[in-house]
């Protein structure tokens, strides 16, 4: 009995933080800085930052596969093949073989399974949302409304945004609020051209991208240990000079400075186990993913930032009296609402001219242009709208293949810059509907017993006839700058999962009849659970919604240390 | 040390990763040492034939000049390993037929008059339709072989691993392309 209660108070931490990517790394930080013992626990194996990014330094020749993916490889990677995985980056991607699901509807499901999760992997693309993405579902009677509005995440965009350090350029535009900037990453000629034109003609704003990337360190980044962009554009690598934001490179290491952080690896949590009263979260039920060992750790709050479908699972398996179908499933919630973004649709062209014109490095960035349908007085036949990211460059070598000519000419014509191509890739936000939605497979297992995730989810009406103004509207553009050979597409494989910004599932609102968690992302009935991954959302917007989450999960942690201190939780 | 462990060993030390793929065919090479059978060339795909026909054509695309051709930086080898790891069946068949063709036109007992000009006509018939073709295949493997290859990167371009900087700039004659290394 002493030797018990002995063991659990070893096992015992202010807070439990389930996952080490992006938004877990951000509670790991905010709840350490505000005097918190705390245990992070990633279901995947340990890398470390700058040692452990094995191809970051490689040459290309020292690639067996000179880059590309092997068939071994890409049937194990089955669900990140289309984007991803490349040689250099495969080690960062889960292997999907090894940790099968069921795709009732096709369902890319792309996961990292190690420290700092997505947060090694992500776009960086960097948006805050606009007002009207948090009102929308009520003007429109979809869904449901969302509990907060835009003004109250201003101060906690702000505070995210100054640690993070965002490369962007101010622009006082109503539908893509701006960020506190570290200078810009600059245009290419043919960029420059086409936002010229696209403004006159068209009258619409084409922006430089809003990445995560320091462009100019400041002191508190620095004192990290991270420094300036190096723009090699390896960062799906992992990146050595820690100049793109990562759980690696900033949050874990700044909860690390406090001494009261604490990481194990190889912890899948099963579940949460709850108190004797059934009403309150005591702990976590964990398997080791190699020795299957069983432990468990206790603590006053726990964090689920296990990504939109891990932290919704682990809400699905902890089934006890109080919650027959899962923790906070009150609402019969779970699982619904599954959401991403929809892409693989847009426009390229050639570039004739600007054979003068080239540029130094490798940009880890592109062009944005900002919604604008749906948007002021334009009004369409779908909902919402959409944005792309893009670019312009000039071709390499591998235009070779497909250009007539070899011998001594075409080598030496293939050691220099091509012509210029250009292409505008759409993202489309993608409404919440309660039949698209995954559930925990009552036979199948994964090879620790935990039940297999089954995918019913793909696009509707809406999506898809906003899938062809993205074609248009990009061809539209690209003519406007009197580029040639306009090609728009719209690639017919492109399904959920693909966007890799998996969301909903257990959405937050004002009802707990309707709603999982209430507007400071607790769980509704169970107050000592917080969740502040992508599963909370209510809608989807069309803009990358990292800083969203980051900004989301600053304010949950902020709240959950004042109840604390209140003796609420 | 076994075979396996000192190609592992080997493999470390040039930096390698081993991928499932290479570990596959160490593997393989360690039952072929061990049975006796001869091994011409390690973890081959193709017959001697069509090793010399590939090898051939590969040359004659990225010829040797005052830089390093093909040949020199093993771009053969590398269109070995392509083909066995990365090609899925339909392409390796494609690959084989256009072999096959070629050998039947008795290619490599031509001059290399005749071979250019066999092969000015295998690239006209190729670029009729929009199909993936034997030639883009053998085109897309050796500018990959070769421009990627270390002397093949460093005799043709500008290699910038670490760039440090992004900015646009007016080409200046003569430029040679930018490489930095980020395909992979």
């Amino acid at each position: 009995m002493n030797l018990n209660i002995k063991a659990e108070k070893a096992q015992t931490y202010d807070a439990i933080v389930v996952g080490s990517g992006m938004t877990g790394g951000w509670a790991a930080k905010e709840l350490t800085e505000k005097g918190l013992n705390v245990l992070v626990l990633e279901r995947g194996y340990e890398i470390k930052h700058v040692e452990d990014y094995k191809t970051a330094f490689k040459d290309p020749w020292e690639f067996e596969h000179r880059g590309k993916i092997s068939n071994v490889a890409a049937e194990e990677h089955y669900a990140s093949m289309y984007f991803s995985a490349k040689e250099g980056s495969q080690y960062l991607y889960t292997n999907d073989k090894e940790n099968p699901y069921i795709q009732k509807r096709p369902f890319n499901w792309i996961r990292a399974y190690h420290t700092g999760g997505k947060s090694l992997l992500w776009g960086k693309h960097t948006y805050r949302w606009n007002r009207e993405d948090f009102m929308a579902n009520a003007k429109q009677g979809l869904g449901i409304d969302w509990p907060i509005r835009y003004e109250e995440l201003v101060p906690w965009y702000k505070y995210v945004e100054k640690f993070v350090g965002i490369s962007g350029q101010a622009e006082g535009l109503a539908v893509l609020p701006d960020s506190t900037f570290l200078p810009p990453m600059a245009m290419t000629a043919p960029e420059i051209h086409l936002k010229k034109s696209v403004a006159q003609k068209l009258n619409r704003p084409i922006i430089m991208g809003r990445v995560a990337h320091l462009t100019k360190p400041q002191p508190w980044h620095s004192a990290l240990g991270r420094a300036t962009c190096q723009f090699r554009n390896r960062c799906s690598r992992g990146c050595p000079f820690g100049a793109y934001f990562s759980s690696l490179a900033a949050t874990l290491p700044a909860a690390r400075q406090t001494t009261r952080l604490t990481v194990i690896h190889n912890a899948i949590v099963k579940e949460i186990l709850l108190d004797d009263k059934g009403q309150k979260a005591k702990g976590v039920r964990v398997i080791d993913q190699n020795t299957m060992e069983v432990r468990e750790f206790y603590a006053k709050i726990i964090f689920l930032n296990a990504g939109t479908i891990g932290s919704t699972s682990i809400l699905m398996n902890s089934k006890s009296a109080r919650f027959p179908n899962g923790l906070g499933n009150d609402s019969d919630q779970l699982g619904r609402n599954l959401m991403d973004h929809h892409l693989s649709v847009g426009a390229r062209a050639d570039i004739e001219g600007f054979e003068d014109d080239y540029y130094f490095g490798a940009r880890p960035g592109s062009l944005y242009i900002p919604r604008f349908r749906n948007w002021g007085n334009d009004k369409r036949d779908y909902l919402r709208g959409f944005g792309y990211q893009g670019g312009a460059s000039r071709t390499d070598y591998s235009r070779g293949a497909t250009e007539p000519g070899f011998g001594a000419d075409f080598k030496k014509k293939m050691a220099q810059p091509g012509p210029w191509k250009i292409n505008l890739s759409g993202f489309g936000e993608v409404l919440p509907n309660p039949n698209n939605r995954f559930t925990l497979s009552e036979d199948q297992k994964d090879k620790w017993g935990l039940p297999q995730v089954v995918f019913d989810a793909d696009f509707g009406e809406n999506e898809l006839a906003m899938r062809k103004d993205i074609m248009n509207d990009g061809a539209e553009m690209l003519e406007a700058a009197g580029f040639k050979n306009v090609v728009a597409y719209d690639n017919p494989v492109a399904h959920m999962g693909l966007g890799i910004h998996e969301m909903g599932t257990a959405r937050m609102g004002k009802d707990p009849k309707t709603s999982v968690l209430n507007k400071f992302n607790q769980v509704h009935a169970c107050k000592n659970v917080f969740v502040t991954d992508g599963s909370f959302m209510v809608s989807s917007s069309n803009v990358n919604p990292s800083l969203t989450y980051m900004a989301l999960t600053a304010r949950a942690a902020n709240y959950a240390v004042e109840q604390l201190k209140a003796h609420n939780l | 040390m076994n075979r396996r462990e000192a190609v592992t060993q080997v493999a470390w030390m040039v930096g390698g990763i081993l991928s499932a793929p290479t570990l596959q065919a160490m593997n393989r090479w360690e039952q072929i040492a061990t049975s006796g059978t001869p091994l011409n060339r390690m973890g081959s795909f193709l017959n001697e034939t069509q090793h010399a026909i590939m090898a051939r054509v590969s040359d004659l695309i990225i010829p040797h000049t005052d830089t390093p051709g093909a040949l020199d930086v093993g771009v053969p080898d590398f269109i070995e390993v392509m083909l066995r790891d990365c090609y899925k069946k339909s392409a390796q068949d494609l690959f084989l037929e256009g072999l096959g063709n070629l050998d039947r036109k008795g290619f490599l007992t031509l001059s290399p008059d005749q071979q250019t000009a066999t092969l000015k006509q295998v690239e006209a018939d190729a670029l009729k339709n929009s199909n993936v073709s034997f030639w883009q295949l053998i085109k897309e493997q050796t500018l990959l072989g070769y421009f990627t290859s270390e002397a093949g990167i460093k005799a043709s371009f500008d290699y910038q691993p670490i760039p440090g900087r992004f900015e646009a700039i007016k080409i200046k004659p003569g430029q040679k392309d930018f490489m930095y290394g980020n395909q992979a």
